[in-house]
């Protein structure tokens, strides 16, 4: 996190509360922090920066804030007329990511592990070179790729992978397809680290691993649609489900119509902890996957958007449908509904 | 019974090395004749070949207690990459299912590492108390003496621990110890008749130089200057990772020099890629802290600089071991501005619990939270039945030892005599004048030609900026695949 990746995260029109930008790089998946980081469109960012801290943020806005880019009151924080034209040069100058939603889908980070010591294993292999040092990766992912490279040694891996590379690199601009293959380890070749890399591009380090991030996101999208054997199953068991395995289990129960409370009963949860998964469900998947009808009766929608429709969604209060016979929770799944007709961009 | 014959067919076939290196046959003679055995041998004089060929040759487990995982899982590797592969690190980092399978399968493996800690664990335990063991080991054996009380407790077990794994034949090693610690290490394992194997500490192309500033500009301008002016690879050592990593820029800004730092909060990948491009002399110089070292084998370092005041001459003398291991000229150079003990006294204060922590941390009745780490250390001591004012009688000692310890390194940077002869009485291992080097010190030589002692880089031209071969992502890909340039796409 710098100030420059902080004020891609921020709007000119209305505020933004920090904390919801914080807790969704950290990767904190409370409905609070999930429905306004959807908001945001902030979603795919979700747990990007797992060991960002306080201290680091709060730096990074004052920073932004004695620069004049920024108004912060309290822990809301809106851009200035100075910070939207600083927001629209960086736009324009600066790497913005386009793949990183398949981050929530596939746990990349081991991905690129997986796929490093891979790629190291294979070219020392051209080499038929056995003695080397391998990359030091966790114990799970060297078991891994000891297995994998069991299984494909025979095959003519050293073709695929330089066929592989070649592909993916072609097809990037030159700069980011040099800058990626200098990352890479092999024979003799110990790779060079993002810093490095960065320095050579002139690159700030949060540039250059947002960067390195979405070309591994885009390695990845490329891997699941490959036929070759040998990489498809570089991502056997990385696949992640869009919300936790327990709001999953209260979806499949209410989507095969059972009531809030006979889940509640049968899994021993709070109702409102039943309440919670249904609002991340609606909130991480798409609204056909989700059956709003059910929470939000015909009638009731439109005795709320009666009340709601002159307000912009984000100023949106509870308190203007509380005499209605309506909880909170149904206010909010509005709230979602809505998101998603308009502008959602998810 | 082993012969020492059968040792040389074992090191000639297994290491293809015709010799022993000093020490070596020693410690594993005194082990085949079933003595415990303290090995007090130099960085890089090789102690793993010792376990290493006893494993060889009698066809036993050997345990290896080990202080650092990035350490087990390096000599795991290199094992490896030697063709052992029955040779596994036992950590914190593996699942309940994997750390089960490994010990369930303890007899498919000749080497296995573990940490104190896990090997203090019940499960760990009992499962190598069915298996017979060839030999224990103690890696970096001081650390029970130096690490004991205030870091990692569980080094205080090790003792008893031995007597549950059934009193195996076992090997301490350590690079340096003072007769204090020898002893303190025997004590605490309860051999106090182990056999000892001692080598002079002493490394006698190793320049000892101190240099003293006012300012830490001042510092920072002579820092720029040696790794400019100085032959390298070479090593800067920082107590702190936030300078490592300012410095770095600084040089890599001010030097034509290739540089990276190195410490503990870089992520995996990042600190294989340093440590590997300086093994394969893509970089000139390395900013680190005390995380990096330990393992690295590389022969040709020419300097190592101190940038702050280690904590004790142990801590010092192991780092600028690192240096000229081929046996050439070197150099060791501390910097030192007053007010760096400062810093030194700080880091130490912030490990060893004071009296008020104590007792508050006495009356807390759960286990802490992650992180905090004098919560943990108290809560050990609460766990195996210690009084109150038994812990605050051992961390008020624990003090004044390290205290003591702080105040015999400063004493080495002060001394107006030979810093050479400072170190050996210091390890108990005092030379006579006709044993020291011709080019020893900064104390005898205050104005040390560097140039005489060839230590001058040809030009300031060391980095070659980016190799031929890394201009294009094609020629990586060529060069990674053995392949031919002119390979399609598919």
């Amino acid at each position: 996190m710098d100030a420059a990746q902080l004020i891609i995260f921020l709007s000119p029109t209305a505020p933004r509360r920090l904390r919801v930008i914080e807790n969704i790089l950290v990767g904190k998946r409370t409905v609070s922090t999930l429905y306004w980081g959807m908001r945001y469109h902030q979603l795919s960012w979700l747990g990007y920066e797992k060991r960002l801290t306080r201290k680091v943020m709060d730096q990074t806005v004052l920073e932004l804030k004695n620069k004049g880019l920024i108004t912060v009151v309290k822990t809301d924080a809106q851009l200035t007329e100075l910070g939207v034209a600083e927001q629209q040069r960086l736009f324009k100058q600066q790497y913005q990511p386009q793949h990183l939603n398949i981050r929530l889908v596939v746990d990349v980070e081991t991905f690129w592990q997986r796929l490093l010591l891979a790629t190291q294993v294979v070219s020392e292999q051209a080499y038929q070179n056995k003695h080397y040092y391998p990359l030091q990766v966790n114990w799970q992912v060297k078991q891994f790729i000891k297995r994998w490279f069991r299984q494909f040694y025979t095959t003519n891996l050293k073709g695929e992978f330089q066929a592989f590379w070649q592909t993916f690199l072609t097809q990037l601009p030159n700069d980011q397809a040099l800058l990626m293959s200098r990352l890479l380890v092999g024979h003799q070749r110990p790779g060079e680290t993002l810093m490095q890399v960065g320095h050579d591009f002139e690159l700030t380090e949060t540039e250059v691993k947002v960067m390195t991030t979405d070309l591994i996101c885009q390695l990845a999208k490329m891997v699941s649609h490959t036929k070759i054997d040998s990489f498809r199953s570089l991502l056997t068991g990385l696949s992640r489900s869009l919300i936790s395995t327990s709001a999953q289990q209260t979806l499949h129960s209410f989507m095969a119509g059972k009531s809030l409370e006979v889940i509640s009963h049968q899994r021993q949860l709070k109702l409102s902890t039943v309440r919670e998964h249904l609002l991340e469900a609606a909130i991480m998947l798409p609204p056909e996957q989700f059956d709003f009808q059910r929470i939000l009766p015909a009638q009731l929608v439109t005795q709320m958007q009666a009340r709601l429709a002159k307000t912009p969604l984000d100023q949106w209060q509870f308190t203007q449908v509380a005499d209605l016979s309506v909880e909170f929770w149904q206010f909010r799944l509005l709230e979602i509904l809505r998101s998603k007709q308009t502008d959602d961009k998810h | 019974m082993i012969s020492t014959e059968q040792l040389y067919q074992t090191l000639q076939k297994r290491f293809g090395f015709s010799h022993f290196r000093a020490g070596q046959l020693e410690a594993l003679t005194a082990l085949t004749a079933g003595q415990n055995t303290l090995a007090v041998l130099p960085t890089g004089a090789g102690k793993t070949l010792i376990y290493e060929l006893y494993g060889a040759v009698t066809q036993q487990l050997v345990l290896i207690v080990s202080p650092l995982i990035s350490l087990m899982q390096d000599q795991v590797t290199t094992l490896n990459v030697k063709g052992e592969k029955r040779a596994a690190a036992l950590t914190s980092l593996m699942t309940y299912p994997e750390k089960n399978w490994v010990l369930q399968h303890l007899a498919a493996y000749r080497f296995l590492f573990v940490s104190p800690e896990m090997l203090s664990q019940d499960a760990v335990l009992s499962a190598l108390q069915n298996v017979s063991l060839g030999l224990l080991v103690v890696d970096e054996a001081h650390c029970i003496s130096t690490w004991g009380p205030d870091f990692r407790p569980e080094y205080l077990l090790l003792g008893q621990i031995r007597h549950q794994l059934n009193d195996p034949l076992t090997l301490m090693t350590t690079a340096t110890a003072t007769q204090h610690v020898k002893t303190d290490i025997k004590q605490k394992l309860q051999l106090p008749d182990a056999t000892e194997v001692v080598l002079p500490i002493d490394r006698q192309n190793i320049f000892l130089d101190v240099a003293q500033f006012e300012t830490q500009p001042d510092k920072d301008d002579r820092l720029v200057e040696l790794v400019t002016t100085l032959k390298k690879p070479g090593v800067v050592y920082f107590s702190s990772k936030k300078k490592a990593n300012e410095t770095a820029e600084l040089l890599a800004l001010k030097t034509h020099c290739r540089v990276a730092a190195y410490h503990a909060d870089l992520d995996a990948e990042t600190r294989f890629k340093v440590q590997q491009q300086f093994m394969q002399d893509q970089l000139d110089v390395i900013c680190a802290t005390s995380a990096f070292g330990m393992g690295i084998d590389k022969n040709n370092v020419r300097f190592v600089i101190h940038y702050h005041v280690p904590s004790d001459l142990e801590a010092y003398w192991q780092e600028i071991g690192r240096a000229g291991r081929d046996g050439k000229q070197s150099i060791a150079i501390l910097l030192y501005q007053p007010g760096d003990e400062q810093i030194a006294q700080f880091l130490s204060d912030a490990t060893v619990p004071q009296e008020n922590e104590i007792h508050y941390y006495f009356q807390q009745n759960e286990p802490q939270v992650a992180g905090d780490e004098k919560a943990n250390l108290i809560w050990f001591y609460k766990q195996h039945h210690y009084r109150e004012n038994q812990v605050q009688v051992l961390f008020e000692r624990r003090r004044e030892q390290r205290m003591v310890a702080f105040q015999k390194m400063m004493g080495y940077l002060r001394t107006p005599t030979c810093k050479r002869q400072y170190v050996q009485r210091y390890f108990d291992q005092a030379a006579t004048l006709d044993e020291l080097p011709k080019d020893c010190c900064s104390s005898d030589q205050p104005d040390i030609d560097l140039a005489a002692l060839g230590l001058i880089a040809a030009d300031d031209s060391a980095a070659t900026g980016q190799s031929e071969d890394s201009a294009s992502w094609q020629a990586i890909l060529t060069q990674l695949f053995n392949g031919d340039s002119g390979a399609d796409a598919v």
